[in-house]
């Protein structure tokens, strides 16, 4: 089998209008295509499809996959995305590799605002 | 604003790493980040995404497998790659075609359904699909 490359990721949402607010006014993600039941962000490297499963006849179901996005400073993006009304789920968490704290779209899929800042095993920095 | 530069990574949940680890490295042949060394969180990497394959109960969670198509893997050809899941003696769905790219979906051992897809249909202003 040969994997090529990750084409998307996705979450699945039962308001798409309030999808779009949260992705593109609170995270700041730049819209790539708007469909009547789908939207596509541009995530860095990668697309984030935002997906109204019933459209299709399929079942809404929160992502537990907890997409992790790096951003520059993990305190100052959360304490900006609280003073938005942004609940997040305990405090941040310092490991000795990164900093991570935990959040949840209003559909409850999982995310988390993530910052390596230890070098990796071969030398590498983040 | 918050800056979002890039994702890090996607969990990927699972009750069995063994069988998580045949899957996602021998079936779908990602290489595996040899640099870390943890038993409850295995990453591997595709040319874009790295997939930290995961045990919940081990992070203080409780495991859900994820919905259809949370991470969409880019083949050079779904049907090949269908035939290659049957082989390897998983069950794959039927091949889909939206008229402008062609899917299926396969269940990996702990029920998270991963799509394996490509485009091939230009987009609505004529850029054709990205290269691999």
């Amino acid at each position: 089998m040969k994997v090529e490359k990750v084409d998307f990721v996705s979450v699945l949402t039962r308001d798409l209008a309030r999808a779009k607010r949260f992705y593109s006014e609170t995270l700041g993600l730049r819209i790539e295509s708007e469909g009547e039941s789908d939207l596509e962000f541009s995530l860095g490297q990668v697309t984030l499809d935002v997906f109204d499963p019933t459209s299709i006849g399929q079942e809404f179901e929160p992502s537990p996959a907890g997409i992790a996005v790096r951003v520059p400073d993990v305190a100052a993006a959360r304490a900006e995305l609280e003073a938005k009304g942004v609940e997040f789920e305990g405090e941040i968490v310092h490991t000795s590799v990164c900093d991570m704290t935990f959040f949840k779209d209003p559909d409850g899929n999982a995310l988390i605002l993530h910052r390596r800042h230890a070098p990796f095993a071969d030398g590498r920095m983040p | 604003m918050i800056e979002v530069e890039r994702v890090d990574y996607v969990r990927v949940p699972v009750d069995d790493i063994e069988a998580a680890k045949h899957f996602y490295g021998e079936v779908l042949g990602l290489p595996r980040n040899e640099h870390l060394d943890h038993e409850d969180w295995v990453e591997y990497e595709t040319p874009n995404v790295t997939l930290a394959v995961m045990t919940p109960e081990s992070h203080e969670y409780e495991f859900t497998p994820l919905p259809p198509a949370t991470i969409a893997l880019r083949v050079p050809d779904v049907a090949v790659a269908r035939e290659k899941l049957q082989a390897a003696g998983l069950e794959a769905g039927e091949t889909w075609d939206s008229g402008a790219c062609r899917g299926v979906g396969v269940t990996d051992p702990a029920g998270n359904r991963i799509l394996l897809h490509r485009r091939y249909a230009p987009y609505d202003d004529g850029t054709p699909p990205s290269p691999s």
